[in-house]
């Protein structure tokens, strides 16, 4: 018996091995696909689709469209229309739940969740991820946020303490721009202080959060964003706004080339401060996030399929590879991140150094950057007592416990 | 004593008159500071972001010619086919509507003036979902998004007839009946008698027509759905100003501004008379 | 409440005439609201006892007809085709055709679909094959109900169609039985031009505002009977049902909500508050400074009054999306306008125009009144002029100063004048999207009321708020069309008091 079942998974294999390698020449042929990328690698993604054309080994030929939607438009645009969206784009990991709820990703199939599997540090594996299947293949691992500095005006021993920072800043008159009224970017003060935020989806689109905001931690959190927006230097932004009055950003990587240019000779980057709280020092956290390229779900199994293999060629290490040195995106590409070039990158090096506080952004839903970017609001309008803290934390765990589609658990 | 007084008067007049001028100069500053400003930083080659001054350290035509080789040729031509489509159709659609709720007296007249009243108080952002797929099921979306806007905004116009039923109301109804004593069809009352009497209305129209679709961002954003080739020009210009786009582009929005104001405003400018006419002469009419 | 005779009423001060007639039409809405259902019951008497009418009328023409009318019963227009009328007869007939040949290939079944709005959403499967996974979109909820709602427009055409074809038929009977001639062709065509010209006018506006309009709002209302939402799109994810008055339910009672621990109905309350805040003020700023500056260009001796007015008019003719955009940049807490007062040792700290509640509010309505000053400068010079120079002479004889002058000449000739334009501009400016969403967004947000219906913000009117329920991640278009419907409710309520308190509105042939 046991023979005779070995014999069947034998002949099972062999099968469809056949079928897998029939499979690949009933792939050739042409398809329409239309691309969404952020505008400035529009050009160089519909290179690589023609290179993709020219080499691939199943007779593939893409006819592209490749329209310029930046990743943060391209959830907006899904949630109008899946039909009318694109079959392949370019998309920032916090729109996945939206993605999917939306019905505009597709499930990766067994050999594409290996290759993605195979290929890609933790982070982008867990950006991609989404209950126990892959929905997207990580493009990026640089989506995360550090420091950007002038020299002239923080002196490079005080860049560890934001208690040093922002006294260099009102000394000088100039401002400490920090996007926290972001769930985005204040998150990281209550991961620097130990505290968790744990999300697991269902596969029906729900989501279990085991969160710990609202405790003691989270109070030396909250006391640690009061320091920042109770002074008069705090700019809420995220932009490069060197030009305008800022001493310090807190921005990724994407505003790089603006700043270079901004700072000059006084440019710095670091990872982000620490600040103290009753004699103990806190290193401010961060995510670290990922662009992902989504396939629209398919009725036709052959263009999934076909859309499968190109989406496996943009995100290879190659083209990864291509992206940064035209515009510096940091791969997230186990062999791309070896490259000697990608090593010596000043931002990304900083990327590296706050890798070590960063937690990897899981896929969370729509309703929790709303309600949890309320925390610095609330802490802003304050007076810094820890009664009025840690009401602000009582009141965004309430609305947690109350908001739709997520189970709150302590 | 007479004299005197006629004196403090002329002396008061001038002190007001002096004050006005005062107030003008300050409000004509204040309303023109914005635009001269984006003129200004149009021609600014240093940078492309913001900045904290307003004068170019370093003049050029670099956000001119940036903006030539982008798509922004493509989203200007969109716009001006879809105003130019909406003035004529927008005006017929329009002055068919007013007139005939301004001269003819026909049972359902007061019903349906109510009715679009009523209508008029939805909130047309709820219906943009909609309208999207209407037009998507037509086939008039994404790279044909042109036709598309041309369709809504002059489908729906009819709703907008106030102004021109406002002017209409004021030529005298005594000119009608003359002609139609004199045997003239009503059509021919229309072309003959009132249509020359109309010419501010009719320039109003076209005007607030032909302006319009410059600025349509919201509705038509959702019909192009990130096609580059249905964009108009706010549609493009304003995925500019997204947060990873500003640093490089905030100039080159600039220069956009200047290149769309400039043609709408001498229009405008040239028009002038006939839109004050226009607004005089129906607007207060509501 | 006292009720005033007219010879008291007359008596009363002005102030005292507005109070009378506020509270008496607040008196009047109980019995208005009774009389509403009394005349719904009456309406339904009506409706049965001409339905039966008409039914009987349609038996006794078929009864009493001859077979080119009894024809007609089923061939539509064959009435007129065989008496002569040809154009008629095919019009009648094409839309017979169109009518059958829709409900064939697709009325039929959007109708049966309508009461579900679809059975089997998508389904996905594996293919092991290829190892890729296919999609399958079956039923499509909003295909559904939206062609619904068209087929019962439709249905309601065609029968309305079908009883004027059955009535035509009835006429042209009495008139050959009469002896006289029927009209032809020839006249029909003529009489487009002439006596029904307004038919032929208005026919294409309409249509288009059946379907451009009319449509999309039935068709919004139904929607807040359902639970057409982000996660129900009736497309790619889970189709949407019918769920009956839950949204109501919901977005009326005190408890539950947005996320933040308060009520939708609060959250409603303090952005409708701002709303009527915003109207009121962005209105009136606007007609009395723009009155104002139209009075400073116009008066006599001022020199260069078309340049002046030039300069203002140039805001109108460019493109807002532009100006306010800019503008709005230029008052961020790092814009020009904080840098440059810093460079000059004015203020210390940037000015919180985007970043505190009051600083936002009272912003808006200053650039506001910088967007609107042109129009009403524009619009009330033509008035003024308008005015009888001779009321101004009489006055001055009488010794009137300046300001005794505009309180009583030119104030109350132009808010006689402009009743109606301050109304339709109030409910405008309620609904004024631009100017917020491109200013601020909404911001500041609102901490208390933001949660799960979108982030809430302090400048947030109805209609930003309803656009941000409609967009972002949780798109909850059946709350959206909820909002709607009370947005609706609120401007029909001020557009009712305002006519009947102010004078003037309803004559409109007073003007010609």
């Amino acid at each position: 018996m046991k023979k005779f079942l070995a014999l069947v998974m034998a002949l099972a294999m062999v099968l469809s091995l056949g079928v897998f390698a029939n499979a690949d020449s009933e792939l050739a042929g042409e398809y329409d696909v239309t691309v969404w990328a952020p505008e400035a690698a529009t050009e160089l993604t519909e290179q690589q689709i023609a290179d993709f054309n020219a080499s691939n080994e199943f007779g593939i030929t893409i006819n592209a469209t490749v329209e310029p939607v930046s990743e943060a438009d391209a959830a907006s645009n899904m949630d109008t229309d899946v039909s009318a969206g694109a079959d392949l784009f370019f998309f920032a990991q916090d729109q996945l739940s939206r993605m999917i709820k939306d019905g505009a990703v597709t499930q990766l199939g067994q050999g594409a969740a290996a290759f993605v599997e195979a290929n890609n540090n933790a982070a982008g594996l867990a950006a991609a991820k989404s209950g126990d299947g892959y929905f997207a293949y990580p493009l990026t691992a640089d989506n995360g946020y550090f420091m950007y500095y002038d020299k002239s005006v923080v002196p490079e021993e005080d860049i560890d303490s934001l208690e040093a920072i922002i006294a260099d800043c009102e000394a000088a008159g100039k401002n400490f721009s920090y996007e926290l009224e972001n769930a985005w970017y204040n998150a990281g003060f209550f991961f620097g202080t130990g505290c968790h935020n744990d999300w697991t989806s269902e596969s029906d689109g729900s989501f279990t959060l085991s969160d710990d905001f609202n405790s003691d931690n989270g109070l030396i959190a909250a006391k640690g964003i009061y320091k920042l927006v109770s002074t008069d230097i705090y700019v809420n932004s995220s932009n490069a706004d060197f030009a305008s009055g800022s001493a310090v950003v807190v921005t990724g990587t994407w505003n790089y080339a603006t700043i270079k240019e901004q700072l000059g000779d006084n440019f710095g980057v670091a990872d982000l401060p620490s600040f103290e709280v009753d004699g103990e020092s806190y290193h401010i956290g961060s995510y670290s996030g990922c662009k992902l390229l989504g396939v629209k779900p398919q009725e036709d199994a052959v263009k999934g399929a076909a859309l499968n293999q190109l989406a496996q060629y943009l995100a290879n290490k190659d083209c990864q590879l291509a992206r940064f040195n035209e515009f510096g995106w940091g791969p997230s590409n186990n062999e791309a991140l070896e490259d000697p070039a990608v090593q010596a990158d000043p931002t990304l090096s900083a990327l590296n150094e706050q890798g070590a506080f960063a937690v990897p952004q899981p896929n969370i839903p729509g309703n929790w950057w709303d309600i949890a970017k309320v925390i610095t609001t609330d802490v802003k309008a304050s007076d810094g007592s820890d009664a009025a803290l840690q009401a602000a934390l009582q009141k965004y765990e309430d609305s947690m416990a109350a908001a739709d589609g997520v189970t709150l658990v302590k | 004593m007479e004299n005197k007084r006629h004196m403090g008067l002329r002396t008061l007049n001038r002190v007001s008159n002096t004050a006005i001028y005062v107030l003008l100069i300050i409000i004509s500053i204040v309303w023109l500071i914005p635009f001269i400003f984006i003129v200004l930083q149009s021609f600014r080659v240093e940078s492309t972001y913001q900045v904290g001054y307003v004068i170019p350290h370093q003049w050029g035509w670099d956000n001119y010619i940036k903006l030539w080789n982008s798509d922004f040729k493509r989203w200007y031509l969109n716009t001006f086919i879809i105003a130019l489509a909406a003035a004529v159709f927008v005006t017929v659609i329009q002055l068919c509507m007013s007139y005939t709720l301004s001269r003819f007296r026909f049972k359902l007249r007061g019903p349906l003036m109510r009715f679009m009243l009523i209508l008029g108080m939805f909130p047309g952002m709820l219906t943009m979902i909609i309208l999207y797929r209407v037009l998507s099921d037509l086939g008039l979306t994404q790279a044909n998004a042109v036709p598309g806007l041309i369709l809504v905004s002059v489908a729906s116009s009819g709703m907008g007839y106030y102004v021109s039923k406002g002017f209409f109301d004021t030529i005298p109804k005594s000119l009608d009946e003359a002609a139609r004593v004199d045997g003239a069809t009503r059509a021919q009352v229309l072309y003959k008698i009132i249509l020359p009497l109309s010419k501010p209305i009719v320039i109003y129209t076209i005007l607030t027509a032909f302006m319009g679709p410059w600025g349509d961002y919201v509705f038509a954003r959702y019909v192009a759905m990130g096609t580059s080739a249905g964009y108009n020009v706010a549609v493009g210009m304003y995925s500019w100003l997204t947060n990873d786009q500003i640093a490089r582009m905030y100039t080159t929005f600039c220069a956009g501004g200047v290149i769309v104001a400039v043609p709408v405003t001498i229009l405008f400018l040239c028009l002038q008379k006939y839109y004050v006419e226009g607004v005089t002469g129906g607007a207060v009419k509501g | 409440m006292k009720q005033y005779s007219d010879l008291e009423y007359l008596r009363l001060s002005k102030g005292q005439k507005f109070t009378y007639k506020l509270t008496s039409l607040l008196a009047a809405i109980p019995r208005g609201i009774g009389r509403f259902f009394a005349n719904i019951g009456k309406g339904i008497k009506n409706g049965v006892v001409g339905l039966g009418s008409e039914l009987k009328d349609i038996g006794a023409t078929f009864a009493h007809g001859d077979w080119k009318t009894k024809t007609s019963y089923l061939v539509m227009g064959f009435g007129n085709l065989a008496r002569g009328q040809i154009l008629r007869g095919l019009l009648f007939l094409l839309f017979e055709v169109v009518f059958i040949v829709y409900m064939i290939f697709g009325g039929a079944h959007w109708m049966s679909m309508l009461p579900s709005l679809g059975k089997v959403g998508p389904t996905s499967e594996y293919n092991a094959v290829l190892d890729t996974y296919t999609t399958v979109y079956n039923d499509n909820s909003f295909k559904i109900l939206l062609y619904g709602v068209l087929t019962i427009f439709f249905i309601i055409a065609f029968i309305y169609t079908w009883r004027v074809n059955v009535k035509q038929n009835k006429i042209m009977e009495q008139i050959l039985k009469s002896g006289k001639k029927l009209k032809a062709d020839k006249d029909d065509l003529r009489s487009m031009v002439d006596e029904n010209f307004h038919a032929t006018l208005l026919a294409l506006p309409m249509t288009g505002i059946l379907v451009f309009t009319v449509l999309p709002i039935v068709f919004m209302i139904l929607v807040a009977f359902t639970n057409y939402d982000g996660s129900h799109n009736g497309y790619s994810n889970n189709l949407f049902t019918w769920v009956g008055l839950t949204n109501f339910n919901t977005m009326l009672s005190w408890t539950g909500g947005t996320g933040g621990g308060q009520s939708y109905s609060a959250t409603f309350g303090e952005i409708l508050a701002w709303t009527l805040i915003w109207a009121f003020l962005a209105t009136f700023t606007n007609y009395f400074l723009g009155m104002g500056v139209a009075m400073m260009i116009n008066k006599k001796g001022i020199r260069l009054k078309k340049v002046w007015r030039t300069i203002l008019v140039m805001t109108i003719a460019i493109p807002q999306f532009i100006s306010l955009l800019y503008v709005s940049k230029m008052f961020a807490r790092n814009g020009l306008i904080n840098l440059s007062l810093m460079d000059l040792g004015w203020i210390k700290q940037p000015l919180p125009f985007w970043e505190d509640a009051t600083w936002a509010r009272v912003t808006v309505v200053l650039i506001n009144i910088w967007i609107g000053i042109p129009h009403l400068m524009l619009i009330t010079t033509g008035i003024l002029m308008n005015i009888p120079a001779d009321l101004y002479e009489s006055a001055r004889i009488d010794g009137a100063n300046a300001w005794q002058q505009y309180r009583k000449i030119t104030l109350p000739y132009m808010l006689f004048i402009t009743g109606p334009y301050l109304l339709t501009s109030f409910t405008g400016n309620m609904n004024n999207f631009n100017v917020i969403y491109l200013l601020t967004g909404g911001a500041p947000t609102n901490p208390a009321a933001s949660g799960a219906a979108g982030s809430v913000g302090y400048t947030d009117l109805l209609i930003t708020w309803l656009f941000k329920i409609t967009t972002g991640a949780d798109s909850q278009y059946y709350l959206a069309s909820v909002v709607g419907i009370m947005v609706f409710v609120v401007v029909a309520f001020i557009s009712l008091v305002v006519y009947n308190v102010l004078p003037s509105i309803k004559n409109e042939e007073d003007y010609q």
